[in-house]
């Protein structure tokens, strides 16, 4: 009867424990960075020898998915006067650390040859300079779209990664 | 006799020529070159038909009704290349790829050459803007050295031939309208 009581207990005690695993894990994620702005810098490709259509391509499509969603109340451009003065503002440098140029017409004859792929270090800073958060992020084009297209799903998931790591200072 | 009359008429070909190609060049580099906006001017959309023109120091784009300036003096940087697209519309050539024994597949096989010019320019307020254009092969050289013939920039010839630009040029205007 007393082990009967006791296995039960150490049943509970683990069934406790399982169902308070889920909060626990959500409080150990970091916390969400304040920032009310974001500056992007145009693309750098110092190293690597980047076409001029894909550079701006990059900036142009992440600019405009940043402010789609990332969830920042201001998107300045590079060198925008009126980002000098904005309280917790966040800048974007991207580096382009690897790019290999694919071709559109063998992708759509082979479906597995082509692929276009590019890598961007991007570097989320403070005004002067100090280092919020760093990550690459790739962009790719498999099967349908032009080259360019790359750009594209780069600018999205590096949205999403602002995103899911600064937030508004009025929550949103 | 008959050499002779070929030697008239291979010359005369080859006076023609001479009297036609310089024509056909400088007709590209004026007027308004036919082109495809793929991104970067503000209020424009994207993959939008048009024309662009240099007239008055001034870089216009012309789609439908509306236009768009952006002054000569406000582009940083101006580069023009070639590429290629796909001849068949993209919906077509989206639509053909289920045609059965790989018919849309080789429909992509044709493919047009283009040029591509992409201009980096600044706005009122110095923020830095970045637009591409597709166009006619050809065409993209003769705007380019308009372009810097009315006070344009382009980051190669200024490494080449010039000290970099100050940080205090005056702010440049864009205007849509």
């Amino acid at each position: 009867m007393k082990r009967d009581l006791s296995t039960a207990m150490s049943l509970f005690v683990t069934i406790l424990i399982l169902a308070a695993f889920p909060l626990f894990a959500e409080r150990s994620q970091p916390a969400k960075i304040k920032a009310a702005a974001i500056q992007v810098v145009m693309i750098q490709s110092d190293e690597i020898k980047l076409p001029s259509e894909f550079q701006i391509s990059l900036y142009e499509n992440l600019i405009r998915q940043l402010e789609k969603q990332g969830g920042f109340q201001h998107v300045y451009r590079d060198g925008d006067r009126n980002a000098a003065n904005v309280a917790d503002l966040v800048v974007l440098r991207s580096t382009v650390r690897g790019f290999k140029a694919g071709n559109e017409e063998k992708r759509k004859v082979t479906t597995v040859a082509g692929k276009t792929s590019i890598t961007i270090h991007c570097q989320f800073t403070s005004p002067d300079g100090k280092s919020l958060l760093e990550q690459d992020v790739n962009g790719k084009v498999r099967f349908f779209g032009g080259n360019l297209r790359a750009t594209y799903d780069f600018a999205k998931k590096a949205a999403h990664v602002a995103h899911e790591n600064f937030s508004s200072p009025d929550g949103k | 006799m008959s050499h002779r009359r070929r030697t008239f008429f291979f010359t005369a070909a080859l006076v023609f020529a001479g009297m036609v190609v310089p024509t056909g060049n400088s007709q590209q580099t004026s007027g308004p070159v036919k082109v495809v906006h793929l991104t970067g001017l503000t209020g424009v959309k994207d993959d939008a038909k048009g024309t662009l023109s240099v007239e008055n120091s001034k870089l216009r784009f012309v789609h439908g009704k509306e236009f768009f300036d952006l002054s000569a003096t406000s582009i940083e940087d101006i580069v023009g290349g070639a590429s290629s697209k796909q001849s068949v519309g993209k919906t077509v050539g989206a639509i053909s790829m289920a045609a059965p024994y790989g018919g849309g597949r080789f429909l992509s096989l044709f493919r047009t050459k283009v040029d591509t010019l992409t201009v980096q320019y600044r706005d009122a307020d110095g923020g830095l803007h970045g637009a591409i254009f597709t166009m006619p092969v050809g065409a993209a050289d003769g705007i380019k050295k308009e372009l810097l013939a009315q006070g344009a920039h382009t980051a190669t010839t200024e490494q080449q031939t010039a000290p970099p630009a100050s940080a205090t040029n005056p702010p440049n205007k864009e205007q849509k309208q």
